[in-house]
């Protein structure tokens, strides 16, 4: 079906308008960030700086502790990804390859996360984690995050599990392999794309966490994760906005390139009905 | 056979309590407790960090509670915090403003969702590259979304008021922070925008599954491009739309980072959604036996809401 240029033209100037008003808020970000402080103040704001100022970065790490909850909140991130993949990946493959009751569970799980308010959860939580001493220590909300994201990742890893035939593993059965070894030296290894998709993804769930840190760490500021950190430059530096994008640039971008890499292997699951 | 020694005849019977306790997990007899086994972890950790504490939650709910424990005495059971939530205008606010809230960003979502899935289910090259861009807000950490919006809303110096004195809608800056009807609007834009991209991508998908052959027969029957839509696209749509709708609501009621960190519940409540009053109650007032009645019938309104949900999962995974 061809189409008249006209069309054509009309659609990418569709495509490029929606994308930059959409997209809109990251550029202010780049552009708050690298603003001299005083052309913040302008009005009409300026919508590219005269000069870059690079230093912001540095004049953030220097001035907050940014690199500690850097730290933090990478710690945690892959503590998650490690400790939900681990549980996931046992889960989804005996629910993909051994006909078990727990098959209608696991839609029912998935569904306990999404509609249950995590504020209600917090509340028994605090209390169990802070009679087992666990509040103010990052393991709280590891567990607690990790548990939430188990679920999903118990759902997208079975999806691909089921894509792997059975054959493989009955061959290296066949051979003498151990059940567990086949997991580990057969399945594995053939879903590594799938495998890669849902740590990330677990990654991502874990870093964007809010709710788990603010409730758990508050009296910890030396665990703080990079949210709480920001959401309280908000709170305490409302005028030095432009330290405050750079540090949320700094949040973003790592969460951002993930994205950009992984889109074609999360888009996927996502699509078949899932997780917000 | 004759010269076998004392060691090995000793050897035997603890050989074969070994061999007993090797249950063989590859044969076909053993494979469902194998299977049991590698379940249980996944089993375990939801145990006791969702299914245990939901259910100390309720029981919470039901004692005059202003600091849980657990463990040590328990207090006697009592409906007072279920009393005070029905007659309490904190808690009628929260429903409300949770309901507005469902309205708005799910119906904006919905008609950003549906223009950008139909933009890039538009064939042109480069349409990878856009459904990537559109679909960004998503990996955007929700409090770094929350506060790029915040600046934005500056009430001094924000972009979107230059870019509403400039374009004459108003006459002075909105005051986003202390004006009750635009925080609502803020906490809104912030959610819309994070929102919108997941909704987007499933009516993509779901633009894609409706069958070519209907939108040809159409145009052999003259169809205008509107009818195409209204009589093929919609209808075709309407179960992606429904399951869209369900998540984005369940989203709007479970949220909270994006509204704490804007507003945190206000101006006087303006934006206090029940997530908000539940996490206020326990965290801010210490009142939790009151904060886990809100979040109890949250979750239960939260729990039919899903229900349309269950057949759709309970399918999917077998």
């Amino acid at each position: 079906m061809k189409r008249s240029l006209s069309a054509t033209i009309g659609i990418y100037a569709a495509v490029i308008v929606t994308c930059g008003l959409l997209l809109f808020p990251i550029y202010w970000m780049f552009i708050t960030a690298l603003s001299p402080r005083t052309a913040l103040r302008e009005f009409p704001p300026r919508f590219w700086p005269d000069e870059p100022q690079w230093g912001v970065f540095h004049e953030l790490l220097a001035n907050q502790p940014f690199g500690l909850w850097m730290w933090n909140t990478v710690l945690v991130a892959v503590a998650t990804m490690i400790l939900s993949l681990s549980v996931s990946v046992l889960a989804a493959y005996a629910l993909s390859r051994h006909n078990l009751r727990g098959g209608q569970g696991l839609g029912l799980f998935i569904l306990t996360s999404k509609m249950l308010p995590a504020t209600l959860l917090v509340i028994p939580l605090f209390a169990i984690f802070r009679s087992t001493g666990l509040v103010g220590s990052l393991w709280s909300v590891i567990l607690a995050q990790s548990t939430l994201i188990v679920p999903f990742c118990t759902w997208m890893l079975k999806g691909y599990f089921d894509t792997i035939p059975p054959e493989l593993e009955h061959a290296a059965l066949v051979d003498g392999c151990s059940p567990l070894g086949t997991i580990f030296l057969i399945v594995l290894p053939v879903a590594a794309p799938g495998l890669a998709a849902t740590a990330l993804y677990s990654f991502v769930l874990s870093w964007s966490d809010f709710l788990f840190a603010r409730t758990f760490l508050t009296t910890s500021e030396a665990k703080w994760t990079l949210n709480m950190g920001i959401a309280t430059l908000k709170g305490e530096y409302i005028t030095d906005w432009n330290v405050i994008m750079a540090g949320a640039l700094m949040a973003a971008a790592p969460i951002i390139v993930v994205y950009l890499v992984l889109e074609r292997f999360l888009v996927g699951g996502l699509a078949s009905g899932a997780e917000k | 056979m004759s010269h076998v020694s004392g060691a090995e005849t000793r050897a035997r019977p603890d050989e074969t309590r070994r061999r007993w306790q090797m249950i063989d997990f590859s044969s076909p007899r053993h494979r469902a407790k194998f299977g049991y086994l590698l379940l249980a972890p996944a089993v375990i950790l939801m145990a006791l960090i969702i299914i245990f504490p939901i259910v100390l939650s309720v029981d919470i709910s039901l004692q005059d509670v202003r600091m849980a424990r657990v463990g040590g005495e328990r207090e006697p059971w009592t409906l007072e915090n279920y009393r005070w939530l029905l007659t309490s205008p904190e808690f009628r606010n929260a429903v409300w403003v949770t309901a507005r809230m469902v309205l708005m960003v799910g119906g904006t979502c919905l008609v950003i969702g549906l223009l950008t899935a139909m933009l890039v289910n538009q064939r042109f090259k480069g349409r990878s590259l856009a459904r990537l861009f559109i679909a960004l807000p998503w990996a955007v950490p929700e409090v770094v979304a929350t506060v790029i919006w915040a600046w934005m809303l500056d009430s001094s110096f924000g972009v979107v008021n230059y870019a509403l004195l400039r374009s004459g809608l108003v006459a002075e800056p909105v005051q986003f922070a202390s004006n009750a009807t635009a925080a609502f609007f803020a906490v809104c834009f912030v959610m819309i925008w994070k929102g919108y991209p997941l909704v987007s991508i499933m009516l993509l998908a779901g633009l894609q599954s409706i069958p070519e052959e209907q939108y040809q027969a159409a145009k052999v029957d003259g169809a205008s491009p509107w009818q195409e839509f209204w009589f093929i696209t919609l209808p075709g749509l309407m179960p992606v739309i429904g399951v869209t709708m369900v998540m984005t609501t369940l989203w709007v009621f479970r949220d909270f980072a994006i509204i704490f960190v804007l507003t945190k519940g206000g101006p006087v409540g303006a934006t206090t959604n029940l997530s908000i009053l539940t996490w206020e109650q326990s965290f801010s007032f210490f009142r939790m036996g009151q904060g886990a009645a809100v979040g109890v019938v949250t979750m239960i309104i939260c729990a039919i809401i899903s229900r349309s949900l269950v057949g759709r999962f309970a399918r999917s995974v077998h």
